[in-house]
């Protein structure tokens, strides 16, 4: 599996092979080293179950699904897995369905997928940090449950799980199911145990605006310097907010959420003044990142460096435009 | 979009013809673009050999530090390794460098920058061998680095050499003249990579008679060549280059850091060896450009016009020398700009460090001292309330004008008409004005951008380049013509770097013998030198060369025709493959009139000689010069700081037109590059240490960053010294885009904009300001 990416023997000079066999030789003295550090199996199981068990059979195995960062590792030579469990064909986790008001998301929906018009009119905010994430290669392999697993800093979808309270639906051994937070996992507080996967992402739906908003270093696609979700709650008359890339896992200002819900008029047209929009960006920005604590004996704080101060003004106008956009 | 027709017809500028198929001035298509957009053309990283074995480098993980032990022992007893090399078996010249010698193969005492080889290893797979270099056990001292060129001065020598590479004090007239209006500006350029799409591979070969043939994508394969067979301890002559496909190359390529190496294991195991470069090592081990730091101070009357230019250059060259001192020139030499200067005191330095290496990246020293001078002509232009664009045309330099080195420019210097064609060409349409497209905001499509905080900016650069090798470089090329049966070959040295000298050489040999069918022979030291592919020189030496020997061929194909017509070869023309007579008498095919022989010719061309610049920073330096203003129309989001370069109008002295869809996509290749340099290319180091050396930390521009590029004008005044009277084009867009996109966000922002990449920190507008 390595080798495809190391070399492609093309026949070219004098110095070619010329009779067109691809792949790897032996060395001249007949000994080769290659065949301990590859991935000895790959399975490509059907159903959850049969991947959890392949998983449990073999525990040093890997699972890969879209691999834009497994692949990324494996080829750095970060990553030797022993073996691989791919989880591509397994469709029950391609698509989704509807449970008791919750959408109930495979873990193996692309993002490409979660880009179309279909899946933004049922979560627009989802939708919109697939668009974002990344160019259409990475969009078309990399998927959901990838990204959560990953849980890269970066991720594009964590905020939005994480403003939209989202629940992991993780399968185990014997069929077993288990629901925890999205952001217990993030958080490490709680765990995946061995040969568990990912298998649902339950999302609420509710039918309301969302927004997800990332700043990235140049025009074409990019990491986020910093991402904000905001999602509306008019149930339960609450608005949602995260702010990711900053942190090791998207953060929640939940003082800052509390107290713009209560500035908004739920049953009227949800309106809110240009200067209230402007102080839930900085009452954001400030939980997120906030100044240095005074010193222990009064003097002034250390001022924060202006890397810091300008992701702040980023947060800042990041969670004004997202709540903006938000209401009408 | 919409007005792609209208723009189009006014770039051409001048009388309508139709351009021709063959020959110069024609489109002619590279003859391997097919392959390569297909994926079959062979880089270096496609080949292969029969019981080849893998190469992996140990690089150093410290920027500065002391070995005190290197123990291969562990590396050597791991299955599957067959020879593992430090400094102890460099059995030649220890030490290599393109002008000084003073860069170990394998580090033996210091490392003086993270990524320094200390070992290599051949192992019968790549993993083997990289998992035998982790093998190599070595004990560091590790030392304080020296990472601030300003502190280089007074540092302990990082080298025996001493700290200071180059050092030139440029003193053109009165130091003691005061302008009227003085502004004065403080910039810093950052550390572009070349980034090559493809990384450094090569496949060392060895020979039966002792010797080494190294296959790889060398820019300069007979400079190389020698600088490894010294340190193999073999002639010259034992060792063989032969240049394969070349992956990209803005500086130097596949540079002897790695040759080196490879060959000697591949000496050492008796099999062939293969290396394939990460991406991350790639980033390590080659050249970077000059990290600037550049303190300007310029004089003005009221009218704007310049009277004096005071300025202190100071070169980051890293751990070793390579092209330090000629980057320096270029940029104590350029630091005025194209603008008349009659009184100048420059100061350059080149310092070493331990921060990455730097070496040569296209259009350097004058691209750093672009961004430096522009910046200063904008401040000038807002102190006196002068147009910027107005106050560069008072100021700007013609034929027959003096540089601050001294030297008369002799070739000619449009640079007013460039100023005035970008000036005037109609600025693109507002987004407001054309609501039917999408307006791609800063940021991208699914960015954050807010149409009410965008700013837009429109702003001026002019710059100019030296071409070929400067202060007495002996730039000469040689090239060999065939004829036989109807087909030419060329035989050349010059590398197809994607500059497009292969099909330019096709175009010469079309144009003088009429023969259609022409092949370029591929590269191997064998062949007579024809120099690095820098500085655009093989379109003047190497282009010189070949229309030399295709025109002798020429003569000995139609001295017996005009001898037997009595009448002189200058009558007689070939067009097409047939040979007819001025007055139509004479007609016939040139396979007749070959009757089956075989033509060779060979030729040499060499510019008129230059000199080194002197103590006081004087003389005749440059072979030529040429000229680009670019103007640059930017929007930037002022609450993010989010920059999209929105349109690139680009006037650029051209000499002549030889290839107009190749010159054209040289000019967008390097205003991207430039683009790149201006906002997001930096290969940021903390301490010495390089940080995320891989593309996703290293944002190049892809697709939606890359402006629209408008080619406005193309001034063909023929350089009467150049073969064809045309200038190398590809160098001068990347020095002046830089600039005009600074000076772009400074008109929107209204913020200073003094350092490269430009910060998104930097193009915030915040309330208070």
């Amino acid at each position: 599996m390595c080798q495809s990416c190391l070399v492609r023997p093309v026949s070219t000079y004098g110095t070619a092979n010329t009779d067109g066999q691809p792949g790897h030789r032996e060395g001249a003295a007949g000994l080769t080293t290659h065949a301990p550090q590859t991935a000895q199996s790959v399975t490509l199981p059907a159903s959850l179950d049969e991947a959890v068990a392949a998983l449990s059979a073999m525990p040093a195995a890997v699972p890969v699904a879209g691999g834009t960062d497994l692949m990324a590792a494996v080829n750095k030579g970060l990553l030797r897995p022993a073996g691989l469990v791919g989880l591509g064909r397994i469709s029950e986790l391609r698509g989704w369905h509807y449970q008791d008001g919750h959408a109930l998301l495979g873990a193996g929906l692309t993002h490409a997928r979660m880009g179309r018009p279909d899946f933004a009119a049922l979560i627009p905010a989802l939708a919109a940090s697939s668009r974002a994430a990344g160019p259409p290669q990475i969009r078309n392999a990399g998927t959901l449950g990838g990204n959560i697993a990953t849980a890269a800093p970066t991720g594009d979808s964590l905020p939005v799980l994480a403003a939209l309270e989202a629940d992991l639906v993780v399968a185990g051994p014997g069929g077993s199911r288990r629901e925890i937070p999205v952001s217990h996992l993030l958080a490490g507080r709680e765990m995946l145990a061995p040969a568990e996967l990912i298998g649902f992402v339950r999302v609420p739906l509710l039918h309301a605006p969302q927004v997800y908003l990332k700043a990235t270093g140049r025009t074409g696609p990019g990491r986020a310097t910093a991402s904000v979700a905001v999602v509306l709650d008019p149930a339960r008359r609450g608005v949602r907010c995260a702010v990711g890339a900053i942190a090791p896992m998207p953060l929640r200002p939940m003082e800052a959420e509390r107290w713009i819900a209560s500035l908004i008029d739920w049953d009227a047209d949800r309106g809110l003044a240009p200067e209230a929009l402007t102080a839930f960006g900085e009452y954001v920005a400030a939980a997120c990142i906030p100044d240095p604590a005074p010193a222990a004996d009064g003097s002034e704080p250390p001022a924060l460096p202006p890397a810091v101060l300008h992701l702040r003004r980023t947060v800042a106008t990041l969670a004004r435009r997202a709540l903006g956009r938000a209401l009408p | 979009m919409s007005n792609d027709a209208a723009t189009e017809t006014q770039a051409l500028d001048g009388p309508q013809q139709e351009p021709p198929a063959l020959g110069l001035g024609a489109s002619l298509p590279p003859a391997d673009a097919r392959a390569k957009t297909e994926g079959t053309f062979p880089y270096a990283a496609d080949l292969w050999a029969e019981g080849l074995l893998w190469a992996a480098l140990l690089r150093s993980p410290h920027p500065h530090a002391r070995i005190l032990s290197i123990d291969t022992s562990a590396a050597s007893e791991m299955p599957g390794v067959r020879a593992v090399v430090t400094h102890l078996d460099v059995l030649g010249d220890p030490s290599y460098g393109r002008l000084v010698a003073d860069r170990p193969v394998f580090a033996s005492e210091i490392v003086r920058h993270h990524g320094e080889a200390i070992a290599a290893v051949a192992a019968d797979h790549p993993d083997t061998a990289r998992m035998a270099a982790a093998a190599i056990a070595v004990e560091y001292e590790v030392l304080d680095p020296v990472t601030d060129p300003e502190k280089a001065f007074e540092a302990e020598p990082l080298h025996p050499d001493g700290n200071l590479i180059r050092h030139i004090p440029l003193r053109y007239g009165d130091p003691d003249l005061m302008g009227e209006v003085v502004v004065e500006g403080l910039y810093r350029i950052g550390r572009q990579d070349p980034a090559p799409i493809g990384a450094e591979a090569g496949l060392a070969v060895p020979r039966p008679d002792g010797g080494v043939e190294i296959y790889t994508g060398s820019t300069d394969p007979h400079t190389d060549r020698d600088l490894a067979a010294a340190c193999f301890g073999l002639e010259p002559d034992q060792v063989r280059v032969v240049v394969t496909g070349v992956p990209g190359a803005t500086g130097d390529r596949e540079d002897p850091g790695f040759q080196i190496p490879l060959g000697l294991l591949a000496l050492q195991t008796g099999c062939p060896v293969k290396l394939a470069a990460t991406r991350e090592e790639s980033f390590l081990g080659h050249a970077h450009r000059h990290p600037t730091l550049l303190r300007y101070r310029h004089h003005a009357d009221s009218e704007g016009r310049l009277v004096k230019v005071e300025a202190q250059i100071l070169l980051d060259a890293g751990a070793y020398a390579d092209a330090s001192s000629e980057s320096l020139a270029a940029a104590v030499a350029f630091a005025c700009g194209p603008y008349i200067v009659p009184h100048a005191f420059i100061e350059g330095w080149a310092v070493r460090t331990n921060n990455p290496p730097s070496g040569h990246v296209r259009g350097e020293g004058a691209m750093q001292v672009c961004a430096a001078y522009e910046g200063q002509m904008d401040k000038l232009a807002a102190k006196l309330g002068i147009d910027p664009a107005e106050l560069r045309l008072r100021n700007v330099l013609a034929t027959g004008d003096i540089l601050p080195t001294g030297q008369t420019v002799t070739c000619p210097a449009p640079v007013a008409e460039l100023l005035r064609a970008v000036r005037d060409f109609p600025l693109p349409a507002l987004p407001k004005d054309i609501p039917e497209s999408s307006w791609l905001l800063p940021g991208g499509p699914e960015g954050a951008g807010e149409p009410g905080a965008v700013r837009r900016g429109v702003g001026y650069a002019l710059g100019m380049v030296h071409m070929l090798g400067a202060e007495g470089a002996d730039e000469v090329s040689t090239a060999t013509v065939k004829v036989h049966d109807g087909v030419a070959t060329v035989i050349c040295a010059a590398v197809e770097t994607g500059q497009g000298f292969s099909t330019l050489a096709r175009q010469i040999v079309q144009e003088t013998l009429g023969i259609e069918e022409v092949h370029v022979a591929s590269v191997d030291t064998d062949q007579p030198p024809a120099g690095p592919a820098t500085h655009g020189r093989h379109t003047w030496v190497s282009g010189g060369a070949v229309e030399r020997a295709a025109k002798m061929v020429r003569t000995q194909l139609l001295q017996p025709l005009a001898h037997q017509f009595g009448m002189s070869t200058e009558l007689l023309q070939i067009t097409d493959g047939k040979i007819t007579s001025y007055d139509g008498v004479l007609s016939t095919t040139v396979t007749e009139a070959m009757d089956g022989k075989e033509l060779w010719a060979t030729a040499q061309c060499r510019p008129h000689p230059t000199e080194p610049l002197d103590e006081a920073g004087q003389g005749d330096a440059f072979v030529g010069l040429a000229f680009c203003a670019i103007r640059a129309v930017v929007d930037v989001d002022i609450e993010l700081g989010s920059i999209r370069v929105v349109e690139m109008a680009v006037a650029q002295d051209v000499g002549r037109v030889l290839n107009p869809a190749q010159l054209a996509t040289r000019i967008e290749a390097g205003v991207t590059q430039g683009i790149g340099t201006a906002l997001t290319e930096n290969l940021r180091t903390t301490r010495g240490l390089v940080r995320r050396p891989d593309l996703t930390g290293y944002a190049l521009p892809t697709s939606l960053d890359a402006a629209d590029i408008r080619i406005v004008k193309l001034v063909e005044e023929r350089d009467v010294v150049a073969p064809f009277g045309a200038k190398p084009a590809s160098a001068v867009p990347v020095v002046t885009s830089p600039a005009a996109v600074a000076a772009a966000v400074r008109a929107a922002t209204g913020r200073p904009v003094n350092r490269l990449p430009i910060r998104p920190q930097s193009a915030v507008v915040t309330a208070g300001a």
